[in-house]
C-alpha cells in the first residue's frame, strides 16, 4: 500500500516522518539503503555512480533535475529517474521535498522562479507518481488524499479561493450545484440524475467528474500547499536568526540546476533560440494584434485604459526590457536608458501617436493623462520626466492577455501564435525570434531592426515581478 | 419617454422634496461609516471623493444643500474611508449596462425600453447561476438609471481578490467554451455543451441561446460570416424547443464551432467586467437621481414586475411643460 505521504508530503503521515527524523544532524550523512533502493529497482536505467542519490540532499536536488531536464531537454530518458516513482523511496522523498521547500523559502521567498519550478515539479511528480499505480490503487489514493485535503463532505466551491486566485484550477471546470461541489456519484446522481434525458447519469459522471476532476483536484491542492508551505517558511525565516547553512547551500545548488538550462538549451521552450534577449529598436511587424489595434486610435471608450495603462508598459518594457519576465528582476527604466534618450525619442513619440489616433484625441479633453503615462514609468506624477522623480512610483509591466480582456476587450482579437501566449510581451518576443531564425534579416527592409535581437521566444507569464501585472488601482466609477 | 437631462433646478426639487435618506437601502445605510462616497457635482464625473458620512443625518444634510449631479459610494469597507485606507472586503457586483448590451435589438443611441428590457433578461439569467451555482443569497438588485448592477453580499465572496472575482465573471457570462471532448478509461467521448444539462456547459448553453435569439444580420461577430448570420437566422426556431443537436447540423459542425466561439467572446462584454474586478470602485447611490436621463436610481423588490419606466421616474419629469 503506498502511503499517502509519496503524494503528499504535507500530510499528516508526511509531518510524522519528519518528526520522526528530529534535526538536520546528519542530513548530509550517506544513506546506504537509498542507493540500495535507487540500484535495484527494475525499470531503472543503470547510471554512472555519481548520478545515484546517496543521501537526502542529493535526493532532493534529483527531484528538481528530473523536472527540469523533463521540461527542457530533448535527449530526456525518464528511465534514468525511475526511482523517483518507486514508492519505497517514501521516507527519504519525503525528508527531502522538506528540505527542499526550507531551502527555498529561506533562500529566494515565495515570488521566486524557484518556488514556481517547486511546486510545478511537486504537481508533475505527483501526477507521474499516480500513473504509475493500477487504476483501482490510484482511485484509492486519489479519494483518500482528497478526503484529508478536503476537510468534510459538503465543499463550498469557495473553499477553493486561493487555487482560484492563482488560476490552477478554473471556476468553470468545477461542477457546481447550490454552491457545493459535486464529487460523489451519489450525490451526482442525487442533483442532476433527473435532468439527464437519453444517456446514463453513472456514465455521465463518469465522464464529467470521474477519476479526471478528482485528480486534478487533488494535484492542484498538493501544488497549492507545496506554495503556501514555502511562504509560511519565507515568513518565519525573516523573523528568525540565522537559517541552516546546510539549507543555504542547498538553495544556491537548486539555483545552479535552474541557470543550467538557460545556457545549454534555452529555457522555458526547449527549442533553443539561445542568449539572452537584448534590448533593440522596435519592430512594428513584431506587435500583437492589440498593440496594432491601440496604435490605429482608439475610437470608442476605454481610451485612458488603452493608452495609459495598455500601451505605455508594452511599449516601453518591448523597446528597452522585453525579457522582463524571463528575468524575473524588477528595473527601473534608467536601467536601461540612463540618458532617458530612448524613452524621450522613442517610446514617448509612439505611446503620444497612438493618443493622437483616439477618437477625440485623448490629450485633447484629458491632458492630465500625460502625467499619468509618466508614472506608469516609474517617474512619479510629474508632467516632466525627471530623473530626482524616477521610483516614486512603479514601472508597470504589461499587462497579460487575461486583463487585457477583461480591461479592453475590444481590443482583442487573437490570432494563431496568440494561442501559445499569455502576455503581449511574449507574442512581441516570439515574433522577433521567429523573424530572426525563420527569415535571416537580409531580405526585408522591415526586420533588419531586429536582426540583433534574439531571444528564446516563447515564455509563458501572467504574473511579473514586483508590483506589475497592474490591475490598475484607480477606482472609477460605474 | 424622452430621456432627457435633469436641470439644476429640478435636481434641488428631487433632493428637497422627493428623495429621503431612508430610500438608500439598508445594506449601504448600515454600514455608512465603512464607505467612501464620491460626488459629482456639474457633470464631469465624480471628483469629489473620499467623502465620508458619520450617520444618515449627515448624509441626508449633504444631499439636501449640494443636490448633486450624481452621487456614488463604494463597493468597499474600509476602517479609514477618509483614505481609502484599511480595506476590509468589497462586495461583489456585476454592471449590466442597457447601452453596451454586445447584441442590441433596437440600435438606439442611449437606453430604450427594448434594451432596458434585454438588460433585465440578462440580470435575471445573471441571478439563476449565481444563486443555483454559486449558492449565493445576500444579492441585491438596482436599477442604475442606463441599466442594472447586481450586488452580492455573502460574506464568502466580499474578501475574494480580482483574480477570483474575474474567474466568477467568465462561469458566470459564459465567456470560454466548454471544452466537448471527455474521455474515461482511455476512450474518447464527444459531449457538446446542449447535451449537459447542468454546470457550466448548461450555463454557457443558455448565454448562446439568449444570443442566437436576438442575433441580427448586422451583429459584428469575429470569424462569423454573414452566411452563418442568415443560417442562424433561418434556423433558430429550433432553440426555442432546445433542438440544438439539429440546430447545429444545420449550421454545419465546423461553422457552429466558430459560431459559438464567436460568441463566448462576446460574452464577455454583458456585464462590464472592470467594475466586477475593481475593489475599490464607487457605485451610484441606489436612490439618488440619474440626472443625465432623469431617473432614480432603484433598489428593485420584485425584478419581474420591475419596469424602469413606471417605477424609477421622478415626480418632476411628469411637471415637465413639454410633457
Amino acid at each position: 500500500m503506498v502511503s499517502i505521504s509519496f503524494l503528499n508530503p504535507l500530510s499528516p503521515e508526511g509531518k510524522d516522518i519528519v518528526r520522526e527524523l528530529g534535526s538536520f544532524d546528519g542530513i548530509s550523512q550517506d544513506i546506504p539503503e537509498l542507493r540500495r533502493l535507487v540500484t535495484r529497482n527494475p525499470s531503472q536505467e543503470i547510471v554512472a555512480d555519481e548520478e545515484i542519490p546517496s543521501n537526502y540532499l542529493e535526493l532532493a536536488l534529483k527531484r528538481i533535475e528530473w523536472y527540469v531536464k523533463k521540461k527542457n531537454d530533448r535527449e530526456f530518458n525518464s528511465r534514468r529517474y525511475s526511482f523517483l516513482s518507486d514508492q519505497a523511496i517514501t521516507k527519504y522523498d519525503v525528508i527531502s521535498f522538506y528540505l527542499l521547500c526550507q531551502s527555498i523559502g529561506v533562500k529566494f521567498g515565495p515570488n521566486s522562479r524557484e518556488t514556481r519550478v517547486m511546486v510545478e515539479a511537486q504537481g508533475d511528480l505527483v501526477q507521474e507518481r499516480l500513473g504509475k499505480l493500477s487504476l483501482q490503487e490510484g482511485r484509492l489514493m486519489v479519494d483518500q488524499s482528497l478526503q484529508l485535503l478536503l476537510k468534510g463532505d459538503t465543499v463550498h466551491w469557495t473553499f477553493f479561493q486561493e487555487l482560484l486566485s492563482t488560476r490552477k484550477i478554473r471556476l468553470t471546470e468545477l461542477v457546481l450545484d447550490q454552491g457545493e461541489l459535486i464529487l460523489n456519484p451519489e450525490d451526482f446522481i442525487d442533483r442532476f440524475g433527473s435532468r439527464i434525458k437519453h444517456r446514463n447519469p453513472s456514465s455521465m459522471y463518469q465522464l464529467l467528474i470521474g477519476d479526471e476532476l478528482k485528480e486534478l483536484l487533488m494535484v492542484k491542492m498538493v501544488m497549492q500547499e507545496t506554495e503556501d508551505y514555502i511562504k509560511q517558511v519565507h515568513e518565519k525565516a525573516r523573523i528568525m536568526v540565522e537559517p541552516n547553512p546546510i539549507l543555504l547551500e542547498l538553495a544556491e545548488e537548486v539555483a545552479e540546476i535552474l541557470a543550467e538550462p538557460m545556457q545549454s538549451y534555452g529555457y522555458g521552450s526547449g527549442r533553443g533560440g539561445g542568449g539572452p534577449m537584448k534590448a533593440g529598436p522596435l519592430n512594428s511587424q513584431a506587435f500583437p494584434p492589440c498593440v496594432k489595434k491601440a496604435l490605429e486610435g482608439i475610437k470608442s471608450g476605454g481610451r485612458n485604459d488603452a493608452i495609459v495603462l495598455f500601451m505605455t508598459p508594452f511599449v516601453s518594457y518591448a523597446r528597452l526590457y522585453p525579457d522582463v519576465f524571463r528575468m524575473n528582476l524588477s528595473k527601473r527604466v534608467s536601467d536601461q536608458d540612463p540618458q532617458l534618450e530612448i524613452t524621450q525619442n522613442e517610446i514617448l513619440p509612439l505611446i503620444y501617436e497612438a493618443a493622437q489616433r483616439c477618437v477625440p484625441p485623448l490629450f485633447e479633453d484629458q491632458p492630465q493623462e500625460k502625467v499619468n503615462i509618466n508614472a506608469k514609468l516609474g517617474f512619479g506624477m510629474h508632467s516632466e520626466l525627471k530623473m530626482e522623480h524616477e521610483g516614486e512610483t512603479t514601472w508597470y509591466t504589461p499587462m497579460s492577455c487575461e486583463k487585457i480582456k477583461l480591461h479592453l476587450p475590444h481590443l482583442c482579437r487573437p490570432d494563431e501564435v496568440c494561442k501559445k501566449i499569455g502576455n503581449p510581451l511574449s507574442y512581441y518576443n516570439r515574433m522577433l525570434w521567429e523573424v530572426r531564425t525563420l527569415k535571416p534579416a537580409d531580405d526585408s527592409g522591415s526586420t533588419t531592426a531586429s536582426a540583433e535581437n534574439s531571444s528564446e521566444g516563447v515564455e509563458e507569464n501572467n504574473g511579473s515581478p514586483g508590483k506589475g501585472g497592474t490591475t490598475p488601482d484607480k477606482p472609477g466609477e460605474a | 419617454m424622452e430621456l432627457k437631462p435633469a436641470t439644476p433646478n429640478e435636481r434641488r426639487q428631487y433632493y428637497r422634496e422627493e428623495w429621503d435618506v431612508k430610500n438608500v437601502p439598508d445594506f449601504i445605510r448600515n454600514t455608512l461609516i465603512q464607505r467612501e462616497f464620491g460626488f459629482d457635482h456639474i457633470g464631469r464625473g465624480p471628483n469629489d471623493r473620499y467623502r465620508v458620512f458619520r450617520n444618515s443625518d449627515d448624509l441626508r444634510k449633504f444631499m439636501r444643500v449640494r443636490t448633486p449631479f450624481a452621487a456614488y459610494s463604494s463597493v468597499a469597507f474600509y476602517n479609514n474611508p477618509k483614505r481609502r485606507g484599511g480595506w476590509i472586503k468589497a462586495e461583489l457586483v456585476f454592471d449590466v449596462d442597457a447601452k453596451d448590451i454586445p447584441i442590441r435589438t433596437c440600435g438606439c443611441d442611449n437606453v430604450c425600453e427594448i434594451c432596458l428590457n434585454q438588460a433585465k433578461d440578462i440580470v435575471m439569467g445573471l441571478l439563476d447561476t449565481l444563486q443555483g451555482d454559486l449558492g449565493l443569497k445576500n444579492i441585491n438588485v438596482v436599477y442604475s438609471g442606463r441599466g442594472y448592477h447586481i450586488r452580492v453580499l455573502d460574506d464568502a465572496v466580499m474578501a475574494m481578490d480580482s483574480d477570483v472575482r474575474s474567474q466568477i465573471v467568465k462561469y458566470l457570462v459564459g465567456a470560454d467554451v466548454p471544452r466537448s471532448e471527455y474521455s474515461s478509461h482511455g476512450m474518447k467521448y464527444n459531449l457538446e455543451h446542449f447535451t449537459i444539462p447542468f454546470g457550466y456547459p448548461q450555463v454557457f448553453t443558455h448565454r448562446v441561446k439568449q444570443a442566437l435569439l436576438n442575433l441580427t444580420p448586422d451583429t459584428e461577430i469575429d470569424d462569423v460570416s454573414k452566411d452563418i448570420k442568415k443560417a442562424v437566422i433561418k434556423n433558430r426556431e429550433l432553440l426555442h424547443d432546445d433542438q440544438w443537436g439539429i440546430f447545429r447540423k444545420a449550421i454545419g459542425p465546423v461553422r457552429y464551432g466558430r459560431l459559438v466561439k464567436g460568441i463566448a467572446s462576446l460574452n464577455l462584454t454583458l456585464v462590464d467586467a472592470k467594475v466586477s474586478i475593481d475593489l475599490k470602485r464607487i457605485l451610484r447611490l441606489p436612490s439618488s437621481l440619474h440626472s443625465g436621463v432623469s431617473m432614480k436610481s432603484t433598489l428593485i423588490k420584485n425584478l419581474e414586475t420591475f419596469d424602469p419606466f413606471q417605477d424609477a421616474v421622478p415626480k418632476f419629469v411628469y411637471e415637465r411643460d413639454d410633457k
